[in-house]
């Protein structure tokens, strides 16, 4: 009787709880491929062809394995990563890190506002004019409680990146060479080189999207019975992140690389394609990065303001009033509103910026990812869900490489100096 | 020297403590308190008890009767007369102060929320050492971190003192007992002044762990109570991780519509489990209810409503009412059937008191009520309880016999509800 009613609506629910749980990856994933992100792909694409586009796959699985380890974090405590580490770590460490991921957040930030002024360039609008518009709507947007609208309508926007497929084929890439460039890779050992695959790495791993996936997570309210597609979720996300990088290089690598075009900006990569591939493919890459940046210049400044609260008890999250969580709302505007202003200053210094937010980054990575290995492998904490030797093999090798090729960016420079 | 000593925990975890005759002896590691009060003004709640001390190698707890702890020119030094190990059972009714109270959320009882605690303020009184208040202000964040000197300067020329925020310790819970084997329903008695809401959004911000053994703790009527409260993806974590048993005791003290929606969100190996569990009285309800979908009245109903005989006089039911002592939901909103259940008048409890006693009840009932069928979709409801001014509404099936009843506080959540999860997932 019941029991028949029960299994009736079997179906439906096994389809609902797929879509319900399909996002925090997803998401994650789309956020990745920012600003910064767009712009690290374009330059390497430029400047190495396809010499470069190795990377990605090393990143996929540090992506994947990380990602799975925040997503399991947070499905057996309920809790979020900054949480934790200042529960377990101790309350120094807690402060460098959250210290770094503010700096890191504002340099970021700068990034997806220089995202927004370089594509809306391309289409004729002055930044004086486009980045203060953008900031308030991001800052209405959230403040006004609107933000999970907001991001739902980002993600469905994201998938407009895709359109960097299109930019790609459109450039008529020479397919052989590609593959011929990831089953063999070159690489050579100088300081501009190892730079460049440390931002590849670093833009594709930043260490606030540990805290973000966990949150998500969490606020999805995920169960250990929905691990599986959780993991698949996680699984499709990065595969955007990386089909999406692997376009944005392609493109740039088919059209600037064999014209000798150096570029800087990812604005320059879509000023550069308008005599090489045409106005339309300039405008689909502009387009794409304008959105791109949006999204994550929403995102960004209120992930951090939030999980910098979360990390210091304060109290923190839109549906709280501003004199509830007084410290929550300043931290966010200050930081959208510190980002914005040196993005007005003429002839900002937007490239050292981002350099030394990557370097940030680079720091702050494996000090984040050193901290979820050891909180992963307590029983205390995880239960019977504590790492596998594989995932811990994985992410141990993901610390070395990172603090490696972090430590031969610091001091490579040095040495040419 | 002066009989009132106040220190930090921070200032004391790490340092030399010394003995009688001035040699180092250990390094403090942790202090204990009392956990289990015996009462909740109980002064001796949260007296230090013991402390943890690392002597070499080895770390072990001993009594902290014969320690002193005393303050010379802004030093604190810890000095110790005699060790005495303490026992395992003492050790295990504690509470560390160290590693279950620094860095981790307490409840805040004033404000009914999560705060952090950023360091303990304490003070040694002739009577002993105790745990004051804890602090969760800024300033002790940047004390801990051990710039709280030079930002505290550098702010004092803009004459803005850095905000210090202490709370009592008698107006904390402490949560985390996770290493502990103490009787946490003792350990959470502080907890049982909150509101059963102010209680429910307390547990969906704590961990899962956390929120578990916190629900735990609490007796059958507060847990049900609680659990109504609670968002149905914390309702079904809690009703999870809590063994069958117990779950099923609660659901058993839960009105049957509120239980059939939390069984909704489950497994149905788990829901069925759960219903053989629970007291067939109370599981026949629900499993009536379940065969509604989401979207009828039926879903939405209370199957615990009041129906008498048209015959019967206003003496007799109140005197009927004075032994069933229904919940208030019930007495007010009240039904008249004929023999087989079919809906012919209500009445409340105003038109009841203010009747004569040997009046009957078709004498004072409203006849041909409003009511709504049971297989009606949810969105009739809104329209009729403001069109009627009703608190609440019969629901009869299609032979009209009475149902069950909506009650305008399950709508109300119910809309608001709709609102934010349409907030929440867009």
């Amino acid at each position: 009787m019941a029991g028949l009613i029960i299994g009736r609506r079997h179906l439906f629910r096994r389809l609902a709880i797929f879509l319900m749980i399909l996002g925090p990856g997803i998401i994650t994933g789309s956020v990745d491929n920012d600003a910064g992100g767009i712009t690290t792909y374009s330059v390497a694409g430029a400047l190495y062809g396809y010499g470069l586009i190795w990377t990605l796959i090393p990143s996929f699985v540090f992506l994947i394995v990380i990602q799975e380890m925040n997503a399991r974090m947070g499905i057996v405590t309920g809790k979020g990563l900054a949480d934790l580490i200042r529960e377990n770590v101790g309350i120094k460490i807690t402060f460098l890190i959250f210290v770094g991921l503010l700096l890191s957040g504002i340099g970021n930030t700068t990034t997806e506002f220089a995202g927004v002024a370089g594509s809306m360039e391309v289409f004729g609008v002055t930044k004086y004019i486009s980045v203060p518009v953008v900031a308030v709507m991001v800052w209405l947007l959230v403040v006004k409680g609107t933000y999970k609208i907001a991001e739902r309508i980002f993600l469905i926007f994201s998938m407009s990146l895709l359109t960097y497929v299109v930019s790609a084929i459109m450039g008529k890439p020479d397919w052989k060479e590609i593959g011929a460039a990831v089953i063999n890779p070159h690489f050579e050992v100088s300081s501009q080189s190892m730079t460049m695959v440390i931002a590849l790495v670093g833009t594709t791993i930043a260490p606030w999207m540990q805290f973000y996936m966990q949150s998500t997570v969490i606020e999805k309210g995920l169960k250990m019975k929905h691990y599986k597609y959780t993991l698949a979720d996680i699984i499709v996300g990065c595969i955007i992140t990386v089909v999406v990088a692997f376009f944005i290089m392609v493109a740039c690598a088919s059209t600037l690389h064999p014209n000798g075009i150096r570029i800087n900006e990812a604005k320059d990569a879509a000023m550069a394609l308008r005599p090489l591939a045409g106005n339309l493919a300039s405008q689909v890459f502009a387009f794409g990065l304008f959105v791109a940046s949006i999204f994550s210049a929403t995102i960004l400044p209120l992930a951090t303001a939030y999980f910098v609260c979360e990390a210091f008890g304060f109290e923190a999250g839109i549906d709280k009033k501003w004199d509830e969580a007084r410290e929550f709302y300043i931290l966010y505007t200050s930081i959208l509103v510190i980002s914005m202003m040196i993005i007005l200053i003429p002839n900002a210094p937007l490239i050292p910026i981002s350099i030394w937010s990557q370097v940030i980054n680079g720091i702050l990575l494996p000090v984040v990812l050193i901290s979820m290995i050891i909180l992963i492998n307590k029983k205390k904490i995880m239960g019977q869900h504590v790492n596998r030797p594989a995932s811990n093999f994985i992410g141990w090798s993901a610390v070395v490489i990172l603090v490696v090729l972090s430590a031969a960016l610091l001091v490579l420079p040095l040495l040419n100096m | 020297m002066t009989s009132l000593t106040t220190f930090y925990l921070s200032g004391i975890i790490g340092k030399e403590a010394f003995g009688a005759d001035g040699d180092v002896i250990g390094i403090v590691k942790d202090l204990l308190i009392n956990a289990v009060p015996s009462g909740q003004s109980d002064p001796n709640q949260q007296l230090v008890t013991g402390i943890k001390l690392k002597i070499r190698k080895e770390t072990g707890f001993y009594s902290f009767k014969p320690f002193r702890i005393s303050k010379a020119r802004e030093m604190l030094n810890v000095t110790c007369t005699e060790l005495i190990r303490l026992s395992n059972d003492e050790v295990n009714n504690g509470l560390l102060l160290d590693e279950n109270i620094l860095d981790k959320q307490i409840v805040d009882l004033n404000g009914r929320k999560l705060v952090r605690v950023n360091d303990v303020r304490l003070a040694t009184l002739p009577t002993g050492t105790f745990a004051v208040a804890v602090d969760v202000g800024i300033e002790g964040l940047l004390r801990r971190i051990g710039i709280s000197a030079p930002i505290n300067k550098l702010v004092s020329l803009f004459r803005i003192k850095i905000p210090a925020k202490f709370i009592l310790w008698d107006d904390v819970q402490a949560i985390d007992f996770s290493n502990l084997n103490i009787k946490l329903s003792k350990s959470y008695a502080k907890l049982h002044t909150l509101h059963p809401s102010d209680l429910a959004d307390i547990l969906e911000d704590l961990g899962k762990k956390s929120s578990t053994s916190v629900f735990n703790a609490l007796d059958e009527e507060k847990a049900a109570d609680v659990l109504e409260e609670l968002e149905p993806d914390a309702q079904v974590h809690i009703v999870e991780s809590l063994p069958v048993y117990k779950v099923a005791d609660v659901l058993e003290k839960m009105p049957a519509d509120e239980v059939a929606d939390i069984l909704d969100e489950l497994e149905d190996d788990k829901a069925e489990l759960l219903l053989k569990e629970m007291e067939a009285e109370s599981s026949q309800e629900v499993r009536e209810l379940l065969e509604y979908d989401d979207d009828l009245v039926g879903s939405i109903m209370t199957t615990d409503f009041l129906s008498f005989s048209s015959t019967k006089t206003v003496e007799e039911v109140l005197g009927e009412l004075r032994i069933r002592k229904p919940e208030a939901v019930e007495l007010y909103n009240l039904f008249v059937t004929e023999a087989n259940d079919k809906l012919i008048g209500t009445f409340n409890l105003r038109d009841l008191v203010v009747a004569e006693p040997k009046k009957t009840l078709e004498q004072i009932m409203k006849s041909e009520p409003v009511s709504l069928f049971d297989d009606q979709k949810t969105t009739a409801i809104a329209e009729i309880v403001s069109k009627y001014n009703l608190l609440a509404v019969p629901v009869i099936d299609q032979n009209e016999q009475l149902q069950g009843m909506v009650v305008v506080d399950d709508v109300v959540e119910d809309l608001i509800s709709e609102r934010r999860t349409r907030k929440r997932r867009k």
